[in-house]
């Protein structure tokens, strides 16, 4: 176990550490462009120079791995002067042009400009130009003179995504970032280089120039497009969701998330139904909530017998326990269904076949509720004369599909005009993910907490507020608060959470059963939003 | 003479003095003030409203006077939600026909000697009451401002009524035991009598006013009648920058402006007021109503000038009072009150014990 | 010692009985009312529309934007404006010109001027000299509030051709 000093405080760490991930644990700052944890080495930027006693000369902390009684300097007059070399060398042919740049504000090249040279450029010559805005496949664009040939990208494709489809092309300052001849930058995970580009090199072509960076709010989601649940950050602005970035999340997906989930915002934009409708006398006219709850409570208190419930598998695990619980109780009896999107496609990177986001924990909870579910595609009409639809992101055949509207009375709790939309006879608002605060399992069994990042509209409620409200009025006593007071009676009441906790989740979450193995509650790490 | 003929002549007496007097003076006042205020103040003041062009300036004084009653008159007539509509309506008219009544007993000019009898051409009415009518009338206008600003329901609007209630009683108090002196002097609650005493001379060549035989008096009751008129530094109940607009806050157009002309009005009866009991009203200093052999007045070219003199005496003292409205700042309302009640009234109350041991002494 | 007691001066005999300071009020008023009067030499009023002060060069009017030599409009939609900007009043819609050395340009440019406060810090945060301050002109007043949002065709009336350069060259 090598033993070493970095600027003056002791570490110790196993062999084969590099100076940088022994720096990280003191806590101190190594400045980087081309280092990514989550890829190889390639110590091509020059950013990370530190000296060392071990070296006559600087050596890059990224790569350089630690020695028994090695005394290193990050911050060194001879360091400070290297940077500065650095990053003069590195801004040499930089256009500088941060106003019109998208990565300005969350430019890696800004922050260490500012913060280790913040000198004037010396060069009187003209700059090297180089290809503007190149496309370079369906969702990225690129601008090689802002470039810093970091090869992040490079081996992004080459490493995680399997394609290589990148590579640096010329020498010397002709030197610039090109697809192979023919190819486009076009694997499922392309997204990933707009994000780990330390620069403005790459740029999202869904995001360009639709807002500054610096205007967004940021909150931490998690992907709800396949069973993985990639941890995620969703930005928003002025209340609206502009892009999804990943986040880091060890357990789950790293640093990376598939296009398909990235672009699958888009989708949750358009076409929300906010106010609740009631069909009377053959008319669909806007109401009340209240209105509209009474009207389901009054189609519910006839008994259970009748009534059939579709669930979702984009349940969060509050709102499947709130729900469950009134299935349980309450409304004891009634049919459940599953339903929830049909299978896509998958990958062994990150892409799951189950398009729905939380299969296991609603399947997990209703289990320990001693319910059970048929799929949504043996639903018959017969002797069912409510249906409650919860959710509105199902696929169903046209036969089953037929089967649910012969029901007379259709209570759908959805978000947007769609067929289920147009079939309701009751219609309550439901939320979308990214307005919901709660958790989510996944496939693996990761809980994790997708926190509240747009503020709906007063009259969208989520499933599990409507269940409980039913549930009052059927005469249940079943009474949360907060999504926190819901998790902590499903992980009392619910074997398989049992042992987590709401703080515990953190921001990587929790594995099912973590919470019962002694010493494994916790992981310790909250930060880390932004993963480069 | 009949009842008929003295109704008659009452009547048209008070149209002759209203509407050719009090009304234009008020009217005019609209305007005054604000040019008096703006070039006391280095401004220029209302000058665009010309009514034929620019070469006749002195027309845009005219037109400023149309155009301001056709904009009071043509503004939009507004009740705040929830307030007592009738009364909100009712309670502009109170302080004007309070205003008015107050000309009943105000000498223009020379009626008949005190002890004999004739026509008092110059005066609506000789009341034996005198200027005791004047303070019970001029109480009635207190009921507008105070009605209007609870009827407004308002906040700004009812603590503007409540401190114009309150500062009402404060300062009246001071204004009647300043007129008691005169009373004491002159023997009698008569205006018209009042001004024939002040047509003596003292010691046979003083004028014998009220300023001479009064000063702290007179002071005095000027000071109480800028309070009473509600005028600037005593013009909390409706401290702008406090109350928004004190009592009047919720009025518009023109049940507005019969507060401001109530205002106005009151302005000049405080004035004709002053120049009666103070200043001598229709005497000219040192020449004496010429009288007819049987004691009656012989009326003619003096008589005109006497008249005259009586208005330009009021003129003056309207003129006092603007002046002092621009000149100096508003008071605190604690200071208002503390001025009132810990120093006026005291004074006023020393004023007329010293008056009555000179009397005594002087008996 | 965070308070700072200042010494009232005492008030004299005179003074405290008001009346021969009400009366030098009064004569300080009366002499200032004849003197405007009877000469204009006091008289701060300006007869505005028939005569206009001069504005100090710093004058602070509507907004207008400028353009390049070529007559395009010299934003590219850096958005550096409506960040600075504390009453949050512009609004910016950035498009993708196409053209290799402009790029970014504003598909709407929107100033409304009801929340404006004109404090300048959009043209001080401006990086192309875009947008400038300078037109002298007055907001003017309207019968909607949608007329004072000001569009881009309408800030661009008033714009001018600037050739300034990166680094504070030219004007």
């Amino acid at each position: 176990m090598p033993t070493l000093k970095i600027d003056g405080r002791e570490v110790t760490v196993d062999p084969g550490t590099t100076i940088l991930q022994a720096a990280e644990v003191l806590g101190i700052e190594v400045p980087t462009f081309c280092y990514h944890p989550g890829l190889s080495i390639a110590a091509n930027c020059r950013m990370c120079l530190v000296d060392s006693n071990k070296s006559p000369k600087p050596v890059p902390a990224c790569h350089a791995q630690v020695m028994d009684g090695m005394e290193v300097q990050t911050a060194s007059e001879r360091i400070k002067r290297t940077r500065k070399a650095v990053l003069e060398f590195i801004l040499l042919n930089h256009p500088v042009d941060c106003p019109i740049c998208d990565q300005a504000g969350e430019c890696v090249l800004q922050d260490h400009y500012f913060k280790f040279s913040a000198q004037p450029s010396r060069l009187f010559h003209r700059k090297q130009h180089k290809s503007k805005a190149k496309v370079l496949g369906p969702d990225i664009i690129l601008d090689a003179e802002r470039c810093i040939l970091c090869t992040r990208c490079v081996r992004f494709c080459d490493e995680v995504a399997k394609e290589s489809q990148l590579d640096v092309v010329n020498r010397g300052e002709h030197s610039e970032i090109s697809t192979f001849p023919g190819k486009q930058l076009d694997n499922p995970y392309a997204g990933n280089t707009v994000d780990i580009c330390p620069v403005g090199a790459l740029t999202s072509r869904d995001f360009r120039f639709k807002t500054r960076v610096w205007m967004l709010q940021t909150e931490r989601g998690v992907c709800p497009e396949c069973s993985r649940n990639c941890a995620i950050r969703v930005d928003t602005f002025e209340n609206v969701v502009r892009r999804y970035k990943p986040a880091h999340n060890p357990k789950v997906n790293q640093y990376w998330m598939c296009d398909e989930g990235r672009g699958s915002y888009k989708n949750y934009l358009e076409g929300r139904m906010e106010g609740p409708t009631l069909v009377e006398h053959g008319r669909r006219l806007a109401t009340s909530t209240q209105r509209a709850m009474d009207e389901v409570s009054r189609a519910l208190s006839g008994g259970a017998r009748n009534v059939a419930v579709v669930l979702t598998p984009w349940l969060t695990n509050e709102d499947a326990f709130v729900v469950g619980k009134l299935l349980a109780g309450p409304l004891a009896g009634a049919s459940i269904y599953l339903g929830g999107r049909g299978p896509g496609t998958e990958d062994a990177v990150l892409r799951q076949a189950d398009k729905n986001p939380n299969r296991r924990g609603v399947e997990t909870i209703l289990g320990a509720l001693g319910l059970s579910a048929k799929p949504v595609s043996q639903f018959t009409a017969r002797a069912v004369e409510t249906l409650v639809v919860l959710g509105d992101q199902h696929t169903v055949g046209d036969t089953t599909m037929s089967e649910l509207a012969a029901v007379p009375q259709r209570v759908v709790i959805g978000a947007f005009k769609n067929a289920w939309w147009d079939m309701a006879t009751v219609f309550l608002p439901g939320r979308v993910h990214w307005e919901k605060d709660g958790t989510t399992t996944n496939f693996q069994g990761v809980v994790q907490r997708a926190r509240r990042a747009v503020t709906a509209a007063p009259t969208a409620k989520s499933e599990g507020w409507y269940a409980m409200k039913i549930a009052q009025a059927l005469g249940a006593a079943l009474d949360f608060a907060t999504p926190k007071d819901i998790f902590g009676a499903l992980t009392r009441e619910v074997g398989a959470f049992a042992g987590l906790t709401w703080e515990g989740l953190g921001d990587h979450g929790q594995r099912l059963g973590d919470g019962l193995v002694p010493g494994g509650v916790g992981n310790g790490d909250t930060q880390g939003m932004v993963a480069r | 003479m009949s009842f008929g003929e003295v109704l008659l002549w009452g009547l048209l007496k008070f149209a002759a003095i209203v509407l050719g007097f009090v009304m234009v003076v008020a009217t005019l006042l609209t305007l005054l003030e604000r040019k008096q205020s703006a070039y006391l103040q280095n401004r220029v003041g209302p000058n665009r409203a010309f009514l034929f062009g620019k070469k006749f300036p002195l027309s845009a004084f005219i037109g400023q006077i149309l155009a301001d009653a056709v904009k009071m008159l043509v503004k939009e007539d507004f009740d705040p939600p929830r307030a007592n509509t009738w009364l909100h309506r009712l309670a502009p008219a109170l302080p004007l026909f309070a205003a008015l009544m107050v000309w009943m007993v105000i000498p223009f000019g020379p009626g008949p000697k005190p002890g004999t009898e004739g026509e008092h051409w110059f005066q609506i009415a000789n009341l034996d009451v005198g200027i005791l009518w004047v303070l019970a009338i001029s109480s009635i206008g207190v009921y507008g401002a105070t009605l209007g600003a609870w009827a407004s329901n308002s906040a700004f609007s009812l603590l503007g009524g409540l401190r114009t209630a309150a500062q009402m009683i404060s300062y009246e108090v001071t204004i009647g035991l300043n007129m008691v002196g005169l009373f004491m002097i002159f023997g009698s609650l008569k205006l018209n009598d009042i001004v024939w005493g002040q047509g003596e001379l003292l010691w046979g060549w003083l004028p014998k006013w009220g300023i001479v035989v009064q000063p702290l008096g007179f002071v005095l009751f000027v000071a109480a009648a800028v309070a009473e008129i509600k005028r600037a530094p005593f013009d909390l109940p409706e401290d702008e920058s406090v109350l928004a607009g004190g009592y009047s806050t919720e009025y518009s157009a023109m049940r507005f402006a019969l507060f401001a002309l109530g205002e106005f009005i009151g302005i000049v009866i405080m004035s004709a007021l002053a120049s009666v009991l103070f200043l001598g009203g229709w005497q000219i200093p040192w020449v004496a109503t010429p009288l007819l052999a049987d004691g009656s007045i012989d009326y003619g070219w003096l008589t005109v000038m006497q008249v005259g003199a009586m208005v330009i005496k009021t003129m003056f003292m309207v003129f006092l009072l603007q002046q002092i409205r621009w000149t100096f700042p508003r008071f605190r309302y604690d200071q208002l009150m503390r001025l009132g009640w810990v120093y006026m009234l005291p004074l006023s109350i020393a004023n007329l014990a010293i008056t009555a041991l000179v009397m005594f002494l002087l008996r | 010692m965070a308070t700072v007691q200042v010494k009232r001066r005492e008030l004299s005999f005179g003074e405290r009985i008001y009346l021969p300071e009400v009366l030098r009020g009064l004569k300080v008023t009366t002499r200032q009312l004849f003197k405007n009067m009877f000469t204009k030499k006091d008289i701060a009023t300006v007869q505005y529309p028939e005569v206009r002060k001069e504005y100090p060069d710093r004058f602070r009017g509507r907004h207008r934007l400028m353009k390049r030599e070529d007559g395009s409009v010299r934003c590219v939609a850096c958005m550096l404006c409506s960040t600075a900007c504390p009453a949050k009043c512009i609004h910016i819609v950035a498009g993708d010109k196409g053209d290799q050395s402009v790029e970014k340009y504003p598909v709407s440019f929107e100033i409304d001027l009801l929340v404006c406060i004109y404090c300048g810090f959009c043209e001080e945060a401006c990086p192309c000299d875009a947008i400038r301050m300078d037109s002298g002109r007055h907001p003017l007043p309207s019968f909607t509030r949608d007329r004072q949002r000001i569009r881009k065709i309408q800030l661009l009336e008033d714009g001018g051709p600037s050739i300034a350069v990166q680094g504070g060259k030219g004007t």
